[in-house]
């Protein structure tokens, strides 16, 4: 798993590396506040993410479900 | 002189008309949620890792915000899920015949402060669920803060769950107890029906640019107590059979990563990529992209995939397969070694009269390759208004 879990972060930390952040003064914030830009799962995505946690393994990081009360894995 | 004048008194009144006043603002948002979730296959878990698991969901969810003012906000939903499931009725002739149609009550209310710098939140929270087959109590704290610039907000939360996996709340004059399979009650093969979960959550949400906007989700979940389902067979290949047997502790570690970009006018890109280790021996990664298209300033289409593989967990083996010499054992498909796909398209409609509307209807297929596959469709509806505050 430690390689894995190395491996997957080393790449995350790379691609993060490439990306150059740019001020954004608040006026100029058109786009990012566009809804369809919200993080996470905004809207329906919240509880059509959450519906594959009863039907996969994995759970967490960002979707919406947590793992425990449902009676599901 | 009579324009100096003029232009004297033309600025005083400026001046007068331009005096800031605040004004405070109450804001309220109601979500209404309805979906419609239907699936089959032939793996159920409750007949061993073969029968039917034919299945659909009704659900129904209300949830309201309110923003008090600029420092207070409340929250509070709930809802119910009507669940008819073939391969529960499995269980036995008499309790989970009354439970084939079943359903699921669940509510939470939280409270979330602004602290007086306005950069930092906290908040908490309390649910509760119940189901036949079992109870869950829940809590849970949040905190974030947003940067100076608003181009970074960081979270940090724990939600935990203290699950009961009894049986009997709903049959009147029936003892709560744990229920096996019919045929398997000649021993208790639990010795606790609890199931705690911990939730640890963290969260980087950091603009890149005008138009694209990163957000990294790592998390680490561990669950202890009756991670099995009493109800759940498993047969041998020597003949026998018996009921799930799972090891009394998880832990579960997530990261995702979350890639948004508004490309031209009106295309914009949601990416998301997981990775997910667990001590089951579960290794899995999910892909998913969407693609919102403003096709009018008040109409959105988004078509969406999402592809998701993991390995089976250590204990896993298909209807008889495990050795008896086997300490731990399920035949689980959703513990199995596999691959999803789900596609699907949503239709967002957003409009503004005198308060804030949006309707959205989502459809999606679902589609595992062990032969489950399902079908869902969503509505959402969220109405939002704001009001001065005196």
């Amino acid at each position: 798993m430690n390689k894995t879990l190395l491996k997957y972060s080393a790449l995350i930390i790379t691609a993060l590396a490439t990306l150059s952040c740019e001020s954004v003064k608040p006026y100029q914030r058109t786009y990012l506040n566009d809804y369809e830009m919200k993080p996470g799962q905004p809207g329906a995505r919240s509880f059509e993410e959450s519906v594959m946690v009863y039907r996969e393994g994995a759970s967490g990081g960002g979707s919406s479900k947590a793992s425990g009360g449902c009676g599901c894995n | 002189m009579i324009s100096l004048l003029a232009a004297s008194l033309t600025s005083m009144g400026q001046r007068l008309d331009s005096a800031y006043k605040k004004e405070v603002l109450s804001k309220t948002d109601v979500q209404v949620l309805l979906s419609y979730y239907t699936q089959d296959n032939n793996h159920s878990a409750v007949t061993g890792g073969t029968g039917t698991e034919n299945l659909q969901v009704y659900s129904s969810q209300v949830y309201m915000d309110h923003q008090a003012d600029s420092f207070n906000t409340y929250h509070i939903d709930g809802g119910v899920d009507i669940i008819s499931s073939a391969s529960t009725d499995n269980i036995d002739f008499v309790v989970s015949s009354a439970s084939k149609v079943d359903a699921r009550w669940h509510g939470n209310v939280g409270y979330s402060r602004l602290l007086r710098d306005k950069q930092n939140r906290v908040g908490g929270n309390l649910a509760y669920s119940i189901e036949s087959d079992y109870t869950a109590r829940g809590g849970g704290l949040s905190w974030s803060k947003v940067s100076d610039d608003q181009s970074r907000e960081i979270s940090a939360g724990v939600q935990m769950y203290f699950d009961d996996l009894r049986w009997g709340r709903f049959e009147g004059g029936k003892h709560i107890k744990l229920i096996y399979p019919s045929e398997l009650r000649t021993q208790e093969w639990f010795d606790t029906y609890k199931r705690n979960s911990y939730n640890f959550s963290f969260g980087v949400f950091q603009t890149i640019n005008r138009r694209m906007a990163l957000g990294i989700y790592p998390g680490l979940v561990y669950q202890a107590g009756a991670l099995g389902t009493p109800f759940h067979r498993v047969y041998f290949l020597d003949g026998t059979k018996r009921v799930e047997s799972l090891p009394e502790s998880r832990l579960k570690i997530p990261i995702g990563v979350q890639l948004n970009s508004f490309i031209g006018s009106n295309w914009i890109i949601r990416s998301y990529y997981r990775f997910y280790w667990d001590d089951f021996g579960i290794t899995a990664h999910t892909f998913s992209i969407e693609s919102p298209v403003k096709v009018t300033r008040v109409l959105t289409f988004t078509p969406f995939m999402r592809f998701y593989t993991q390995t089976q967990a250590d204990f896993f083996k298909p209807y008889k397969l495990h050795d008896i010499s086997e300490q731990f054992y399920t035949s689980d498909y959703d513990l199995s070694r596999f691959t999803s796909y789900k596609a699907g398209i949503s239709v967002r409609y957003a409009w503004y009269r005198k308060s804030s509307r949006e309707m959205e209807w989502r459809y999606n297929y679902y589609k595992r390759s062990d032969g489950l596959h399902a079908h869902m469709i969503t509505a959402f509806f969220n109405f939002s208004s704001q009001k001065k505050k005196k």
